[in-house]
C-alpha cells in the first residue's frame, strides 16, 4: 500500500460525532470519527492495549475515542493515550502510548487518509457533488478499475446511457492521469453499435494512477457536459473494493434522454460483478494500464532535482 | 491442390521481403501490431455525405479530428472541437491554427496524419473503381467498426482463406479444384491475388444475384495500402458480378478499427436483387470476422515467446507483418519518404474489368 496516497476512504456524511466507523486500507484498518469540533480524525483500528478494534468503543464528550474493552482513551490528532479510567490517578504517560494516527483531509463531500500522518494535504478540491453512495464489492481493487476501463457496464450504470465497445481515445497519460473515452449511445432503440456512424455521448474517464479515483464525465458531441461523478475506490481486506462515489447532473440538458436521467436514480455502482461476463471480458483497454501506471508513479518518485539534492 | 507463386519486387537493395530466410522469419514472429503507428499518411476518416456543418468526430491512434464543411462547402479538420474545455495541448500534426490537411476524393474526406508539410495528394490511394468525385448512392455505403487492432483486421483479409469458414454461409466454403496464391509488393502495398478454379458458388450470388450453377471461377485481389490501413478488394466471379470493394481500416485507437466501406455495385443490373444486397452482406461479414479478431487482438499486444505457425496460405500474411514493420523501422529512423507512388492507376495489378 503507497504509504503516501490519499485515500477517499468515506464520504463526509458516513462519519458522525456519535459512533466510530471502520474502513480498511487495503489490509490496514482505520478508524474515523468527528471529534467535539467535528474534525474528523483517524486511527489505526486497534487498541495497542490489547488489541481490539477501536471501532468497538466510543467518542467521548471531549472528542478522544474510548476503546470498549478497558477504556484506553486516545486523542484524535495525535494518537496519544490520554486516559486509563481504572488507574484513578493523573499520571502522564510516555510518548510511546499511542495509537497510531494518520492524516486527515476532508473536501469535496469526501474524506481522505493518508497513511503518512505527516503527510502533506491534497490539493483542494471545490466541487459540489450532491448524489452519493457507497458499495462494497467482492473484487479486488485492480481488477475493479479495469473492468472500469474495459466495460464500465458490469462496474457501474448511468441511467438511459449504453456503453459501446468502442474508443475514441485508447487510455493514455494525461497531466498524471490515466485517461480515455469511450462512445456511448442512449438506452433508446437505435441502430446496433457496430454499425453507428456517430455517437451522440461519450464518457471520459480520468483515474488516478495509485489511488484509482476516478473522474466520470459523460459529454453529448457538441462537448457539453452532461453528468459528473468521482469514483473512488479503495482496497480493502480480503481483497474486497470499497467504492464511494459522489455525483452531479449538469442544468440545461438538452436531449430528450438526456433531460430524463433527473428522473428517479442516475447513476448506479454496483454491489455485485456478474463473474460470468467478466470472466470472458476481453482485456483491452486497462492491458497498458499497469505500465503507463508504472511510469508515472516512477516519475513522480523519480530521482530528486538538484534543488532537493542540494536540500 | 493449391499452388502459391511468389512475385518478388525488382530488386532493391533494401526490400525488406528480400533477404535471409531466416531474418524474414524472424520479423513475422516480432509482429506486435498494436506497437505499430504509421504517420505521414492520408486515412479515409469519412464518407463524404456524413460531413456537413455540424462538426463529426473521428480519431487515428487516439488523435482526435472534428470534421466540419465552412458556408462555402470546404472541409476543416480540427483537433479541438469549439466547445471542448478539456482541450489537450497542440498535436504536432496539425498547423498553427490546430487544423489537420484534410481532401476530399473518391467520396471521402481524408485526413492526413503526419507532418503538414508533407500532405500531398498524390499520396491518396489508386482506387480504380470508385468515382473520384464520389457519388454512389447510400445504399453503398456504410460503416462498421471492429475491437481489434487494425493491422489484425487487414492481415485477416488478406488471407482470404478464412473467408470458406467464417463467410461461409455468404461467400461459399472451402471446395473447389484448384487454388493459386500469388503476391506482389512494393514499400507501400502488398497485393494479394486468389485464383480459384471450380469453386462452390456464393450463397448470397445464389440467393440475390440470379447463379443457378453449382461452382464459379473466382479472382479475387486484396491490395493493402500499408500506410493508409486501407484495402481494395476485388473480385471476378464467372458466372456472376464483379464485386468492387473499398474496405479502409482507420486505427481509431490501437485496438479499435473504423471501416467506412464503399461496395460499388453500379456494375451489377439494376433489377438484380444483388446491386442491393451485397453491400449489405457487410453487416453480417463484419461480425464474423470481429467473432475472431476481438478475441485474437489483445493476445498481440505483448511480446510472446511462443511463435505462430504458418502454411504457405499465409504468405500474403507474413509479408504484409514484414512490410508493415519495415514501414515502421524506417519511420523511426526519420524517414517518412514515399518510395512508391501510391496513387499511380493500379487497374493493371489487380485486373479491373472497367464496365
Amino acid at each position: 500500500m503507497t504509504e503516501a496516497a490519499w485515500w477517499a476512504v468515506a464520504r463526509s456524511e458516513e462519519i458522525s460525532a456519535d459512533k466510530p466507523h471502520n474502513v480498511d486500507i487495503g489490509d490496514q484498518p482505520v478508524v474515523l470519527w468527528r471529534d467535539d469540533k467535528k474534525v474528523v480524525r483517524a486511527l489505526e483500528d486497534r487498541c495497542p492495549h490489547r488489541r481490539a478494534p477501536l471501532s468497538l468503543g466510543c467518542i467521548l464528550g471531549n472528542g478522544a475515542i474510548q476503546c470498549g474493552y478497558h477504556g484506553w482513551t486516545y486523542d484524535g490528532a495525535s494518537g496519544q493515550l490520554i486516559d486509563i479510567p481504572n488507574l484513578k490517578s493523573d499520571r502522564k504517560f510516555p510518548p510511546v502510548y499511542k495509537a497510531r494516527p494518520f492524516a486527515v483531509h476532508e473536501d469535496a463531500g469526501f474524506v481522505r487518509v493518508c497513511l503518512d500522518a505527516k503527510a502533506a494535504a491534497p490539493a483542494p478540491d471545490d466541487r459540489v457533488l450532491p448524489l452519493s453512495g457507497t458499495s462494497i464489492v467482492a473484487l479486488d481493487h485492480e481488477h475493479w478499475i479495469a473492468a472500469l476501463f474495459d466495460d464500465p457496464s458490469l462496474v457501474l450504470s448511468i441511467k438511459g446511457v449504453r456503453f459501446s465497445p468502442y474508443l475514441l481515445t485508447e487510455l493514455s497519460e494525461q497531466q498524471g492521469k490515466l485517461v480515455l473515452e469511450r462512445s456511448c449511445q442512449w438506452a433508446s432503440p437505435h441502430w446496433p453499435a457496430p454499425f453507428t456512424s456517430d455517437f451522440p455521448i461519450s464518457l471520459r474517464i480520468a483515474t488516478d494512477p495509485v489511488t484509482g479515483e476516478t473522474d466520470l464525465t459523460l459529454l453529448d458531441d457538441e462537448f457539453r457536459a452532461l453528468f459528473r461523478a468521482v469514483l473512488a475506490p479503495v482496497p480493502a481486506a480480503r481483497g474486497v473494493t470499497q467504492v464511494r462515489w459522489r455525483a452531479a447532473l449538469s442544468p440545461g440538458r438538452h436531449h430528450l434522454m438526456a433531460k430524463a436521467m433527473g428522473i428517479g436514480t442516475p447513476f448506479r455502482v454496483f454491489d455485485h460483478v456478474d463473474g460470468a461476463a467478466l470472466r470472458v471480458l476481453k482485456p483491452s483497454a486497462s492491458i497498458h494500464a499497469s505500465d503507463l501506471r508504472e511510469s508515472i508513479v516512477t516519475r513522480k518518485s523519480g530521482p530528486p532535482t538538484a534543488q532537493e539534492a542540494a536540500a | 491442390m493449391l499452388d502459391v507463386q511468389d512475385n518478388p519486387a525488382p530488386e532493391v537493395h533494401d526490400d525488406p521481403i528480400a533477404v535471409d530466410p531466416r531474418q524474414f522469419a524472424a520479423k513475422v514472429n516480432s509482429w506486435l501490431p498494436h506497437d505499430i503507428m504509421l504517420t505521414d499518411a492520408w486515412f479515409p476518416l469519412a464518407h463524404s455525405f456524413a460531413v456537413a456543418k455540424k462538426p463529426i468526430r473521428r480519431a487515428v491512434y487516439s488523435h482526435p479530428y472534428f470534421i466540419w464543411r465552412k458556408p462555402d462547402g470546404s472541409l476543416v479538420a480540427a483537433e479541438t472541437h469549439p466547445n471542448d474545455q478539456l482541450a489537450a495541448k497542440k498535436s504536432e500534426y496539425t498547423d498553427e491554427a490546430g487544423h489537420y490537411p484534410v481532401i476530399e476524393k473518391y467520396g471521402y474526406v481524408w485526413g492526413w496524419l503526419g507532418k503538414p508539410e508533407n500532405a500531398a495528394p498524390e499520396h491518396i490511394p489508386s482506387i480504380p473503381y470508385l468515382p473520384e468525385d464520389g457519388g454512389l448512392p447510400l445504399h453503398m455505403l456504410g460503416t462498421v467498426r471492429f475491437d481489434c487492432c487494425a493491422p489484425l483486421s487487414l492481415e485477416n483479409l488478406i488471407d482470404l482463406t478464412h473467408a470458406d469458414f467464417i463467410h461461409a454461409d455468404v461467400v461459399g466454403d472451402e471446395k473447389m479444384d484448384k487454388e493459386t496464391v500469388e503476391v506482389f509488393h512494393d514499400s507501400e502495398t502488398i497485393t494479394m491475388v486468389r485464383t480459384c478454379v471450380n469453386k462452390s458458388v456464393a450463397p448470397i450470388m445464389k440467393i440475390f444475384g440470379g447463379v443457378r450453377d453449382d461452382v464459379q471461377q473466382v479472382r479475387q485481389v486484396i491490395r493493402i495500402y500499408l500506410r493508409s490501413h486501407a484495402a481494395i478488394a476485388y473480385g471476378r466471379f464467372s458466372p456472376g458480378d464483379n464485386v468492387q470493394l473499398f474496405h479502409p481500416c482507420v486505427p481509431e485507437t490501437r485496438d479499435r478499427t473504423r471501416l467506412d466501406y464503399a461496395m460499388n455495385t453500379s456494375n451489377v443490373k439494376k433489377t438484380n436483387l444483388f446491386r442491393y444486397m451485397m453491400p449489405k452482406a457487410s453487416y453480417k461479414v463484419s461480425r464474423q470476422d470481429s467473432s475472431m479478431t476481438s478475441p485474437q487482438s489483445p493476445r498481440y499486444m505483448r511480446p510472446e515467446k511462443r511463435k505462430d505457425l504458418h502454411s504457405p496460405l499465409d504468405e500474403a500474411g507474413q509479408k504484409y507483418r514484414v512490410l508493415m514493420l519495415a514501414l515502421a523501422e524506417r519511420q523511426a529512423r526519420g524517414d517518412f519518404t514515399y518510395r512508391d507512388n501510391v496513387s499511380s492507376d493500379c487497374s493493371d495489378i489487380i485486373g479491373y474489368e472497367k464496365a
